[in-house]
């Protein structure tokens, strides 16, 4: 509860708990994001990650406690929450997967395009100017992650790489102040990763503060300005990456390796990123697990 | 393709058994010996003897044989097969022989199979094909042969890839070469409505009829091994515009063809009738996923609320509004029942909306059928339906242009041509558009629909609400047509061969519903000597549909992109995660 909680707080959680029964997934979880800012959230399988999107995302109602937008509470809808800024990835993709690239990415121009049924029914001027927009809406988006020359093949015959690399184009269409990306490197190669890294990065860019939950510490480390570690429901550690890193609870509670080999864990991470400053981005492989 | 294949055993025909394997370099050796057998076949007789109904058609019996080159019917049909066979084998230039030949020997095959069991059938045994009192008649176990040999000889070959045929011409040339290919069609069209004949005196109209469905089938088959039709498709594609028109034109045209009688444009209206309904329930199962068991009761509302307001002595209405009125009320009425049907999907999915929409065909049957509200005519229907009126020409007259006279019923054929036109753009406009994507989207994934941000409710209603009102649009004209609206049109067996004419077309699609709902109202209609088993067959039909080509008949395009070869088992995305971590409780 570092964050200032000034103007400049997008998205912020509070007292967040979800109850499944008997089992307590999330114990009040608050944070906040700020705009513009990269939060990474770890933690081991079944800390409650994903259930945590979920409740931003308004999949899930917590049980109790607040998520709040730009001050506003957000709509328990997902549909609604898309529509107020905050758009996610799934940790299992997600695409629509027999429509091409191009459509997937147009569905996520939904809530930004204006046709009334009747004009869908008409096809007139102002659909085709709305069709035409949102079509080159999407090339950008395409050529924004890299997808440009896939534009029209099916999702579902795209190597894993590329799937997921669609899901945040489609993501991103919604035109979101935040974007939650669940697990957005997995099952991808360390080539495919480090492109994924620069890809948050430029998205970050463009003014949209960014949540991504990952497993790979290396790969946090280096991307984000705050990491959030969740263990077993509870928000454990929060702080920058060096304070995380050092913090003897996320050594135990979450590594749970002994300490010299987090050190090296971390000493591979620090190279990584060294490598990545003047180290060109790899040469793609893709369909890493298909 | 024998040159190449003799140095090396081919390592990749491993798995097959050898003595078929050993056939390799005689493929076209097999090829000709097909087709020539294919040819003596027709030019034999095939029936020993008159069978009880009468001779068998195509002259195809003994006492009544014509000289092979008279051939007809059938027989004409081998004899093309044949020929085409015999062509393929020995021109080698010509792509994708194989291929060709399958098609050609798969046709055969079934030409020969429905006429020689039919003629098995009807005259009592085996001996009516073979040999019978001394007289014989090998013509379908001939033909038969040739079929397989054909059939042998590209299973035994490589089977090529259908070939990419780039020809451009010049734009009038293309359009002159469209028009072509769209009088061929309308008069293949009314050959097919046509064939067999019907009533007491076409006996045969049966066999005749599946007889020239599977020649066209084995055609059609070998010009799309050919690449010919992916060419005329990517015509049509190019000059989209021109071929809606022409194609418009042309089905007005169908009453000037050897179709144009009284009881060729009532079938022609009828199938149009369930193609408009097919295609507006294409929009609630194709695109947005939903599975409507009970969408025949919308036809059936529209139909209802057009008699009441038709001014017929039976209806407990009683008032006469204008025709083009009756049909804008006919849809509200049943856009907002299909809106009432469709509101349950905000609370249940997947199968259980199935049930709620097969609760509400049975309701709605049930109600109509005791006459609720006085509206429905419970079981003595609602008959004396007046016949649409306009300029003072009731719709159920002859109409005479000129010198051209055109059979009764002809101006409901254009009223359905027209409502079936108009019911395709709406739906090729939805289908690309931002509503038509949101259905699309939530067929694929509803979760992830809502997570990009569609309010899936609304939406799943509208789809319900636009396909009702279409088919109450249908159902406005098919009361004026038929005269008699009773609750026997409109239970649950319509609603299953409506869906059935949905899959078995082509998911999604437009030709695919109307090529379903066409073939499942034209063979009840032709196959009246199997009316008892019309289940039957319906069922089996389905079955193979769903085992050998499961995306139907047509395909959507998308769909094809995935199936460039052979239809083998599709991995429906099966290399990704499934895990269903993400979905709401
Ligand atoms: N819909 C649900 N119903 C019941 N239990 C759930 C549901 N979603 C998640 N859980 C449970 O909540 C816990 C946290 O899961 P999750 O958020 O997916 O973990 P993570 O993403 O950190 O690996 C797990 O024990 C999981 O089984
Ligand atoms: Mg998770």
């Amino acid at each position: 509860m570092s964050a200032p909680t000034t103007t400049s707080t997008v998205l912020a959680a509070s007292g967040v708990t979800m109850q499944f029964g008997g089992l307590r997934a999330l114990n009040d979880v608050s944070f906040s994001l700020n705009e513009g800012e990269i939060i990474g959230l770890i933690g081991p399988n079944g800390a409650g990650k994903t259930t945590l999107f979920n409740c931003l995302t308004g999949l899930y109602t917590p049980t109790s406690g607040t998520v709040s937008f730009r001050g506003e509470p957000l709509p328990g809808d997902p549909a609604l929450v898309t529509e107020t800024g905050v758009a996610r990835t799934f940790q299992n993709i997600r695409l629509f997967p027999s429509m091409t690239a191009e459509e997937n990415v147009l569905v996520g121009r939904h809530v930004r395009m204006k046709q009334s049924p009747l004009s869908s029914l008409l096809h007139g001027p102002g659909f085709r100017r709305s069709e035409r927009e949102a079509r080159e809406r999407a090339a950008e988006l395409l050529e924004f992650v890299g997808l440009r020359r896939v534009t029209d093949e099916l999702a579902r015959n795209l190597p894993y790489g590329d799937q997921r690399r669609l899901e945040i184009a489609r993501a991103l269409a919604t035109e979101p102040s935040v974007l939650l990306l669940d697990e957005p490197t997995a099952g991808m190669n360390a080539a495919e990763t480090e492109n994924t890294r620069q890809l948050i990065l430029k998205i970050r860019e463009t003014g949209i503060s960014v949540v991504v939950i990952e497993h790979d510490t290396k790969f946090i480390f280096t991307l984000c300005d705050r990491v959030l570690v969740l263990v077993q429901g509870e928000l454990l550690v929060e702080g920058t990456p060096d304070e995380v890193r050092g913090d003897p609870r996320v050594v135990e509670a979450y590594l749970g390796a002994p300490p010299e080999q987090v050190e090296a864990q971390i000493h591979e991470a620090q190279e990584a990123e060294e490598a990545a400053d003047h180290g060109a981005p790899g040469e793609k492989q893709l369909g890493g697990s298909s | 393709m024998t040159a190449t294949t003799e140095k090396k055993p081919p390592a990749h025909a491993a798995p097959r058994p050898k003595g078929i394997a050993a056939l390799k370099p005689h493929t076209t050796t097999l090829m000709v010996v097909g087709g020539v057998l294919t040819l003596l076949g027709s030019f034999l007789p095939w029936a020993t003897f008159v069978l009880n109904k009468g001779p068998y058609p195509a002259q195809a019996t003994l006492q009544n044989f014509t000289a092979p080159l008279a051939s007809s019917g059938f027989r004409l049909h081998l004899v093309l097969f044949g020929i085409a066979a015999i062509v393929v084998a020995l021109v080698k230039r010509i792509p994708a022989r194989h291929r060709i030949a399958r098609a050609l020997g798969y046709g055969t095959i079934a030409v020969s199979v429905i006429n020689g069991l039919w003629i098995t059938v009807e005259g009592g045994g085996l001996g009516a094909i073979t040999a019978s009192e001394g007289s014989v008649a090998f013509g379908a176990i001939v033909a038969l042969i040739g079929g397989i040999v054909l059939a042998l000889a590209s299973r035994v070959g490589d089977l090529e890839p259908v070939p990419e045929i780039g020809w451009k011409f010049n734009r009038w040339v293309e359009w002159l070469i469209l028009l072509v290919v769209i009088v061929l069609l309308l008069l293949l069209v009314a050959a097919v409505l046509t064939s067999g004949g019907f009533g007491a005196t076409a006996t045969y109209a049966g066999a005749v009829f599946l007889s020239f469905l599977a020649a066209l089938g084995g055609f059609l088959g070998a010009l799309h091994a050919a690449g010919l039709l992916g060419w005329v498709n990517a015509l049509f594609d190019r000059h989209r515009g021109y071929a809606v028109i022409l194609l418009l034109v042309a089905a007005l045209c169908l009453p000037l063809t050897s179709a144009g009688t009284e009881y060729w444009m009532t079938v022609a209206t009828n199938i149009g009738v369930y193609a408009a309904t097919a295609i507006g329930l294409n929009i609630v199962v194709g695109l947005a996923g939903l599975l409507d068991l009970g969408y025949v009761a919308f036809l059936g509302i529209g139909a209802f609320v057009a008699a009441n307001l038709s001014g017929a002595a039976a209806s407990a209405v009683g008032i006469h509004l204008p025709f083009p009125l009756v049909m804008v009320i006919a849809a509200v009425i049943a856009g907002i029942f299909g809106a009432i049907v469709g509101s349950p999907t905000l609370r249940v999915r997947g199968d259980y909306l199935a049930i709620v929409t097969l609760a509400f065909g049975e309701i709605f049957v049930r109600s109509a059928q005791n006459n609720i509200g006085g509206l429905t005519g419970g079981s003595n229907a609602i008959p004396g339906i007046p016949p649409v009126e306009a300029f003072g020409i009731g719709f159920d007259q002859a109409l005479r242009i000129g010198p051209v006279s055109l059979p009764r019923g002809v101006l409901y054929y254009f009223l359905i041509v027209l409502l079936v036109a108009f019911v395709m753009a709406v739906f090729a406009n939805l289908k690309y558009s931002r509503l038509g994507r949101a259905w699309i989207a939530i067929r694929e994934d509803e979760d992830a629909a809502r997570a990009m941000g569609i309010r899936t409710g609304p939406v799943k209603i509208l789809a319900f609400l636009i396909g009702a009102m279409l088919a109450g649009l249908a159902g406005a004209i098919f009361a004026h047509k038929t005269a008699t609206v009773s609750y026997e049109s409109f239970r649950f067996l319509e609603s299953v061969t409506l869906l059935a004419a949905v899959v078995l077309g082509g998911m999604g699609t437009i030709p695919g519903a109307v090529l379903g709902a066409s073939i499942l109202f034209i063979l009840p209609e032709k196959l009246r000597e199997f009316a008892d088993y019309r289940l039957l067959l319906f069922g089996i039909a389905l079955v193979l549909i769903m085992r050998y080509r499961p995306q139907g008949l047509v395909p959507d395009a998308h769909r094809r992109a995935e199936l460039v070869e052979e239809p083998e088992p599709i991995d429906t995305g099966g290399d990704k995660p499934t895990t269903r971590e993400a979905v709401a409780p």
